[in-house]
């Protein structure tokens, strides 16, 4: 049975296979789990599905989350980008509404698909049906960008962490990110090396960063860094799709992510007891919402 | 490798906020669950480290207490499972820990439940992206992966309490 365990694996196996990515992934998955590549792929449609309706839902719900700190936001954005009026450019604008919008729902207790944390869930979304809107790239395309995604997370989980609490924001939106860029890079047609490449440019750019979720929501600072994530994810294909390479090899990054998120203290892993969470707002926040802690 | 499949990645599918804190925690309550054929009438539910911090915000009260209640990750009653409980007459308590003695992960909870001559305590850890893993059943350290996709009954058999088994019998 494949087992991959690394990056420069998968390279290997998709220049020996003659696969794409997420072809290896939807293989691997028919090996172990049994079931056949139909069933497989119609259980990945049934997460886009989801995701869709999550951004559908999100993005016309000008309604504020229980705690009151998040919000509406996505209808002001995509308001703003139908007017022409936004300077990212329309890959990236739309990617940031879509993203707005499903993590709005989640912090509204909605349903969405953990890609691969609920934390980090606004990311693909917002890169995959930016596509399909700018470039028309179809749905049975975007299914298969999520194998591609679930391949690169598989490595990131196994060899790092993709949990705040384990490793910090790095590991979550980092690795959606890391995640995202390699995607669109291997649906418009990438090397898997340039997939890889770009994964490791993103991740290089998220690097150390901690999780500070003000009052232990995932809300504040982890919406908007979703947003942004989409337009690293981005800004990390076209350099990866213009030929320029990360100069530390995607598995040497995720080592070095590993080793960051050990070195965190235990306050920038989720606990809500430093960065932005014991800013002086974020402690009146925290104050506000809940008694339980002396 | 704790993650397998590119559902473990892509999935699962659940009501937020967070995968970690809540989706994971309902698969460890929802396993109890099955453990006890049934939810427990009491429970003492003990969170450490990152979930004690911040339970609140992630709603993983409520997500336990929901996955006791055989709840999945993508039901929309886990908001109301604290009130579903009163309604069944659950009574529940939590306590909060720095650090467990069994295991060195940040989200972790230790639950004793009990439903009629059934006791189980059993100790989960939340791996991140909605897995999870039971490491502790009564007093034996153990191994079990979880995720939303498995079937938690068939996973939980071998581990019933003997009063299960004895009830079954009769
Ligand atoms: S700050 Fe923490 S909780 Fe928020 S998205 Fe990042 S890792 Fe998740």
């Amino acid at each position: 049975m494949m087992e991959i365990q690394s990056m420069k694996e998968l390279i290997e196996a998709c220049h020996r296979e003659k696969k794409s990515i997420g072809e290896i992934m939807l293989m691997m998955e028919a090996e172990k789990s049994g079931k056949d590549e139909g069933t497989i792929i119609s259980m990945m449609e049934e997460r886009l599905i989801k995701m869709k309706e999550a951004v559908d839902s999100g993005i016309k719900d000008a309604s504020t989350a229980p705690s009151g700190i998040s919000g509406g936001d996505a209808v002001k954005m995509s308001e703003y980008v139908h007017q022409g009026k936004s300077l990212s450019g329309d890959y990236i604008s739309n990617a940031m509404s879509f993203s707005l919008a499903t993590s709005e729902s989640n912090a509204r207790m909605g349903v969405i698909v953990a890609t691969p944390t609920a934390g980090a869930a606004g990311i693909l979304p917002g890169v995959l049906f930016s596509l399909h809107k700018n470039d028309g790239t179809p749905y049975h395309e975007l299914v298969k960008g999520l194998f591609t995604a679930s391949m690169l997370g598989l490595v990131i989980a196994n060899r790092s962490f993709i949990s705040g609490a384990a490793g910090g924001c790095q590991a979550e939106v980092g690795s959606a990110t890391a995640m995202a860029a390699g995607t669109i890079v291997e649906l418009k047609g990438g090397t898997p090396q340039q997939v890889v490449n770009a994964t490791a440019i993103a991740m290089k750019s998220l690097l150390g960063l901690v999780c500070d979720p003000v009052g232990g929501l995932v809300e504040v600072p982890c919406i908007k860094r979703n947003v942004i994530g989409t337009s690293i994810a981005f800004s990390a294909a076209d350099m990866s799709l213009a030929g320029v390479k990360s100069r530390i090899p995607c598995d040497e990054v995720i080592e070095a992510m590993y080793k960051v998120g050990k070195d965190m203290p235990r306050t920038l892993r989720e606990t809500a007891l430093g960065g932005l969470a014991m800013t002086e707002t974020g402690k009146e926040v925290k104050e506000r919402l809940f008694c339980r802690k002396s | 490798m704790e993650f397998q499949s590119c559902f473990d990645i892509i999935g699962p599918i659940m009501v937020g906020p967070s995968s970690s804190h809540t989706a994971g925690v309902v698969s460890i309550g929802k396993f109890i669950y099955e453990l006890l054929g049934d939810y427990p009438q009491e429970t003492n539910i003990v969170f450490y480290d990152s979930f004690a911090e911040t339970y609140q915000g992630h709603g993983t009260d409520k997500a336990l207490i929901g996955g006791l209640l055989g709840m999945d990750t993508d039901d929309s009653r886990i908001k109301y499972a604290l009130e579903k409980a009163k309604e069944c007459g659950m009574q529940y308590q939590f306590e909060f820990e720095n650090d467990c003695e069994y295991i060195d992960h940040p989200n972790t909870t230790i639950v004793t439940a009990k439903r009629g001559d059934r006791v189980v305590k059993v100790g989960g850890v939340s791996l991140g992206g909605g897995l999870s893993k039971i490491f502790l059943i009564d007093d034996e350290m153990v191994a079990i992966r979880l995720s939303a996709g498995d079937d938690f009954s068939i996973l939980a058999s071998p581990y019933q309490p003997k009063g299960k088994a004895l009830v079954k019998a009769i």
